[in-house]
C-alpha cells in the first residue's frame, strides 16, 4: 500500500485526504470562499452601471410623471434632459454652486450635521432637514421657466411618504402631486397613488392673494369654487393629516417658501 | 430511472409540497404574493436557486467536510442569492424594489437549506439539480395560487392587467382590502393546505393524542 | 300532538340505515329546536343540571333583548333625526311612508321601526348563510347541528353598523363561521370568539364600509362621527362639547354599530347572565379592573400631544363597544381562560389591551373587537401557566 501513495503526486495524496482532516477542511473554506467572492464580486462589478442607470432613471420618472411628461415607453433619458436641475438654499431661496448637482442628495444630506438643522417645530415628523435641496425646472421653448418640481417628504400613518410636487411657473397654481415611497394601508392611506385623488390637485393655489399660505387636505366641506382645499381620502384620516401636514411645511416658510417668492418676484429666471 | 426523475420532478408539487406539506419557506410567502407578477418572479428566483445550489453542493458533496458542511451549504446558497439580487436589480428594476429585502432572505428560505441537506449531500448532481426545480416548481405552484387570489380579490386584477373595474376607479367592484395584507396568506394557504387533504387524506398526520369517550351506558 | 306524531313518523329515514340518513343533523337541529332533547345524561359521573347547552345558549339570546330594543329605537332615532334636515331618502323611506308611519323622532314606534328595517335584513342575513354553513358542516362532519350558532348570529348582526352592505354580511359571517370555528373542530373547540371574527375580517377587508364618519347614520349626506373618533381627535371634552352627555352614552344615544351604543342596556343584560350564572363575575371583574386601572394610569401620566390619555375610565366604559364586547363577548365560556385566576388575568388582559389599543395606536379608534380576539388567543396559554402553578404549588406542599 505505501508503494501506491509514492506513485502519486502532492496534489493527487491532498485530495486522498480524509474529507474531515484538519487541511483539507481549512483547503475547501479557503477555496470555496475565493470562488464565490469571486463570482458575487464579478456579478456586482459587472452590473453596477446598469443598475446606477435604473435607480437614476427610476427617479427621474417621478420626477416627469408630477410634471405630466411621462407616457409608458417615454425614452426617459432624453425626456428628463429637458429639466434644469438646481440647488436650493431653503433659508435665503438662492441657488447654489457649492455642490455638484449630478450627485448631491438632498435626503441624505438630512442626516449629515453640517447640512442639516434639527427641527423644534416639526409637523411633518421629518427630525432633520436639509439646508439645500435639488429642484427642477422647466421651461418652455421661449426659454422662460413653465414649471418647477419640488422634493417633499413627510410622515403618514406608518411611514414616510416622499413625493414631488410640481407648480406653475408662477410658484402658487399647483400642477401636480405624486409619492413614489409610502408604505400606507393598501385601500386606504395608499389611496394617495389613486389618480382620481392626485386629479384633485392640479389647478389649486398653495396661497391667496394676500400670500399667506391656504393650502389645505381636510374633510370638512369647503366653501363653494374654494381654490386652496383638497378632500381628504375617505377612511384615511391620519393618512391625509399627513399628507396636509408635509405639503404645508414644505411650501411655508420652513421650506421652499422664500425661493417660491423669488420665483414670484421674478428674481429667479 | 427516467420514471424516478419524473417523479422528483412532480412530487413536490403536490404530494410532498414545501409549502403546504413541510410548512417551510412560509415568510415569503406571506410577503411577495400580494401581486401575480411579483410571486412569479420570486418563484423564478427560489426555482434558480434551489436548483443550482443543489446541483454545486452535490458536485461538492464528496469533498466538503462534515464539520463545516452548513456553512459550505450556506456559502454556495448565499452567492447565487446575491448574484440573482443582483441580476434582478439591474434588469427588472420596479420588480427588485418590491421584492426588496425578500430576494436576499432566500439565503434563509428553509426550502433551499432543506433540499441541500437532505437531498443534495446524498445524491448526484444532475438528480440534485431536478430535485431542487421540483422543490422551487411546487414552492412557485403555491405562491401562484395564493397570488391568483390576493391580486384578483384584492386589487381586481391579474398581472397587473384589470379583471374586475373597482369602485375607486369608477367600476363596480368593491375590493377586499385584507387580501393586499401580509396576513390574509396565512389564511389563504391553510385553506390550500385543507383543500389538499381532503383531496389526498394521506397527507393529514397522525392525530398526536386521541380524546378518549366514555362508553355509552 | 300532530307534530309530535309527524317528528315520530320521519324519525326512522334520518336514523342509520333510513333514507335520508345523511341528512340526520338537519333533522335533529329542527327537532331539538322544537322540543327537548332526547339524550340526556344519566350515569355518574356526570354532574346534572337544568341549565343544557340549549339552555345557556337561550339566556344569552334573551340578555342581548335590551340591546336589541335600545338599539333599534336608537338607530331609527338617529335617522329620523337626520331626516329632519336632509329630507327623506331611500327604500325604508318609502316603505314606511306607504303604511303611513312616518319620521317622526319623537314617536318611539316609528323609531323603532325604522331601525328594524335597518337590523332585520342583516339579521336574516346572517341567519340564512351561517346557517347554511352550519348544516354544512354538520351534514359532511355528522355532528349535530349546535345552538350556539343562534348565540353567533345575534350578536354578529348587534355589532354590525346598521348600513352594512348585506353581501359583506354574508362574506364576514362565512369567515367567522368557517375560519373562526369550524376549522377548528365546531363549537366548543373554537379559541376564538366567531361573531368578532367576522367582524375584524369585514374591518380589515372592507374599512370603507366598518368605520369613519357616514356609515352610523345611513341617511345620504350625513356625517356623524363616533364618540371615540372624536375623543381620539380632539379630545373627550369635544364629545361634550358637541352635545353629547354622558347620560346620552350611557342610555345610548349616539352614533354607533346596531346594537352595542347603550351600555345601560348591556348592564341589564349583564345582571340577567350574572343572576342565572351564565356569565362568569370573575372575567366581568378582571375587565373592569384592567380598563379602570390602566385608564386612570394614563389619566395620571398624561401626554400634551394624545388626548385620549386624558379620558377618565367612566368615559371608557360608555363609548364604543366597550360595554357590549364586556357583557356578551368577553364572558363567552368557550373563548375566554377556564381556569378562576386565569379568569382574572384574561378580564384583566382584554381591559389593558381596549385601553391602550384606544389610547396609542392611532389607527384605530375602537379597541374592544381587537383587545377581546387578543385575549381569545392568549387564553389557553394563561390557564397553562395557572395550572402548571398549581402543580408547582403541590408539589412544594406535598413534598
Amino acid at each position: 500500500m505505501p508503494d501506491e501513495n509514492q506513485n502519486k503526486g502532492p496534489l493527487r495524496r491532498f485530495i486522498d485526504l480524509p474529507t474531515d482532516s484538519v487541511p483539507k477542511t481549512i483547503f475547501v473554506a479557503v477555496a470555496l470562499c475565493l470562488v464565490a467572492s469571486m463570482v458575487v464580486s464579478a456579478a456586482a462589478v459587472a452590473l453596477r452601471p446598469l443598475q446606477e442607470v435604473n435607480k437614476l432613471v427610476d427617479k427621474q420618472i417621478n420626477i416627469l410623471e408630477v410634471a405630466g411628461l411621462y407616457e409608458e415607453g417615454t425614452d426617459v433619458v432624453e425626456a428628463f434632459s429637458v429639466f434644469e436641475p438646481h440647488i436650493v438654499e431653503l433659508a435665503t431661496g438662492e441657488f447654489t454652486d457649492e455642490f455638484d448637482v449630478e450627485t448631491f442628495d438632498g435626503l441624505a444630506a438630512a442626516s449629515d450635521p453640517e447640512l442639516s438643522i434639527e427641527l423644534d417645530d416639526d409637523p411633518a415628523s421629518i427630525g432633520r432637514q436639509s439646508k439645500y435641496k435639488t429642484i427642477y425646472i422647466l421651461r418652455d421653448d421661449a426659454g422662460e421657466i413653465d414649471k418647477v418640481v419640488l422634493p417633499i417628504h413627510g410622515y403618514g400613518l406608518w411611514s414616510t411618504l416622499y413625493g414631488f410636487i410640481a407648480l406653475e411657473e408662477n410658484g402658487n397654481d399647483i400642477f401636480g402631486l405624486q409619492f413614489y415611497e409610502h408604505g400606507e394601508t393598501p385601500g386606504l392611506g395608499a389611496e394617495i397613488d389613486n389618480p382620481r385623488w392626485k386629479a384633485l390637485w392640479p389647478g389649486k393655489k398653495l396661497t391667496d392673494e394676500d400670500g399667506s399660505l391656504q393650502i389645505t387636505v381636510a374633510k370638512t366641506a369647503p366653501p363653494a369654487g374654494d381654490e386652496h382645499h383638497i378632500d381628504a381620502l375617505a377612511g384615511a384620516t391620519l393618512t391625509s393629516v399627513g399628507v396636509n401636514n408635509l405639503v404645508r411645511f414644505w411650501m411655508g416658510e420652513a421650506g421652499f417658501a422664500p425661493f417660491l417668492e423669488k420665483l414670484q418676484s421674478g428674481e429667479i429666471s | 430511472m427516467s420514471q424516478t426523475r419524473k417523479q422528483m420532478l412532480t412530487d413536490p408539487l403536490v404530494d410532498n409540497n414545501p409549502i403546504t406539506l413541510q410548512v417551510l419557506g412560509i415568510c415569503s410567502a406571506l410577503a411577495v404574493t400580494s401581486s401575480l407578477q411579483v410571486a412569479f418572479v420570486m418563484s423564478l428566483a427560489v426555482t434558480f436557486v434551489t436548483a443550482f445550489s443543489s446541483m454545486f453542493i452535490s458536485i461538492l458533496r464528496n469533498q466538503i467536510p462534515g464539520s463545516i458542511r452548513i456553512i459550505v451549504q450556506m456559502v454556495i446558497i448565499a452567492s447565487l442569492v446575491i448574484v440573482v439580487d443582483q441580476v434582478l436589480k439591474a434588469y427588472a428594476f420596479e420588480i427588485s424594489k418590491t421584492l426588496s429585502v425578500f430576494v436576499g432572505l432566500i439565503i434563509t428560505n428553509c426550502i433551499v437549506m432543506g433540499r441541500a441537506e437532505a437531498f443534495a449531500m446524498k445524491n448526484p448532481p444532475i438528480a440534485s439539480f431536478i430535485d431542487g426545480v421540483g422543490n422551487g416548481l411546487g414552492y412557485g405552484l403555491i405562491l401562484m395560487l395564493v397570488g391568483f387570489f390576493r391580486e384578483l380579490f384584492g386589487s381586481g386584477s391579474l398581472f397587473g392587467i384589470t379583471i374586475f373595474q373597482t369602485v375607486n376607479n369608477g367600476g363596480w367592484y368593491v375590493p377586499n382590502g385584507m387580501l393586499l395584507l401580509p396576513p390574509s396568506a396565512f389564511f389563504l394557504i391553510g385553506l390550500i393546505i385543507w383543500a389538499f387533504r381532503s383531496w389526498k387524506p394521506e397527507q393529514v398526520e397522525e392525530r398526536e393524542f386521541k380524546i378518549q369517550t366514555v362508553e355509552e351506558h | 300532538m300532530g307534530l309530535r306524531s309527524f317528528f315520530d313518523r320521519i324519525e326512522p329515514q334520518f336514523l342509520k340505515g333510513g333514507r335520508f340518513e345523511k341528512y340526520f343533523p338537519v333533522y335533529e337541529m329542527v327537532e331539538s329546536f322544537l322540543y327537548t332533547p332526547k339524550t340526556v345524561t344519566t350515569a355518574a359521573p356526570h354532574a346534572r343540571s337544568y341549565v343544557d347547552m340549549k339552555r345557556i345558549m337561550t339566556y344569552v339570546v334573551i340578555a342581548t333583548i335590551p340591546c336589541i330594543l335600545v338599539g333599534l329605537w336608537n338607530i331609527g332615532y338617529q335617522v329620523n333625526t337626520a331626516f329632519e334636515t336632509l329630507g327623506p331618502s331611500g327604500w325604508r323611506a318609502l316603505v314606511l311612508d306607504t303604511f303611513g308611519i312616518g319620521f317622526n323622532a319623537s314617536n318611539p314606534f316609528a323609531n323603532f321601526l325604522h331601525g328594524a328595517l335597518y337590523f332585520l335584513p342583516i339579521y336574516i342575513t346572517t341567519l340564512v348563510v351561517g346557517g347554511i354553513w352550519e348544516v354544512l358542516f354538520a351534514t359532511i362532519r355528522r355532528h349535530e347541528v349546535n345552538e350556539g350558532f343562534l348565540v353567533t348570529s345575534m350578536l354578529y348582526a348587534l355589532i354590525m353598523p346598521p348600513d352594512a352592505p348585506l353581501w359583506q354580511v354574508a362574506l364576514g359571517i362565512s369567515f367567522g363561521v368557517v375560519i373562526g370555528k369550524e376549522v377548528f373542530g365546531g363549537t366548543g373547540k373554537n379559541f376564538l370568539n366567531p361573531a368578532l371574527t367576522g367582524r375584524a375580517f369585514l374591518y380589515f377587508a372592507y374599512p370603507a364600509n366598518m368605520s369613519g364618519d357616514t356609515i352610523w347614520t345611513p341617511v345620504d349626506g350625513f356625517s356623524g362621527a363616533t364618540s371615540l373618533a372624536i375623543a381620539a381627535a380632539d379630545g373627550y371634552q369635544e364629545i361634550i362639547a358637541r352635545g353629547t352627555t354622558w347620560m346620552d352614552s350611557f342610555i345610548g344615544v349616539v352614533q354607533g354599530s346596531i346594537g352595542e351604543t347603550s351600555a345601560l342596556a348591556c348592564f341589564i343584560g349583564l345582571v340577567f347572565l350574572l343572576i342565572t350564572k351564565i356569565a362568569n363575575w370573575r372575567l366581568v371583574v378582571g375587565c373592569l379592573a384592567g380598563m379602570i386601572g390602566f385608564s386612570t394610569l394614563l389619566n395620571v401620566i398624561g401626554s400634551d400631544t394624545n388626548p385620549m390619555f386624558a379620558m377618565p375610565w367612566y368615559w371608557h366604559l360608555v363609548v364604543g363597544g366597550y360595554a357590549f364586547g364586556l357583557v356578551f363577548m368577553v364572558t363567552e365560556p368557550v373563548s375566554a381562560s377556564h381556569t378562576n385566576l386565569g379568569r382574572y388575568i384574561y378580564g384583566a388582559l382584554i381591559g389593558f389591551m381596549v385601553v391602550m389599543i384606544r389610547v396609542v395606536n392611532p389607527a384605530f379608534p375602537e379597541g374592544m373587537m381587537l383587545a377581546i380576539l387578543f385575549g381569545n388567543v392568549f387564553a389557553p396559554l394563561i390557564d397553562y401557566f395557572v395550572v402548571q402553578a398549581n402543580i408547582r404549588r403541590r408539589a412544594r406542599r406535598d413534598a
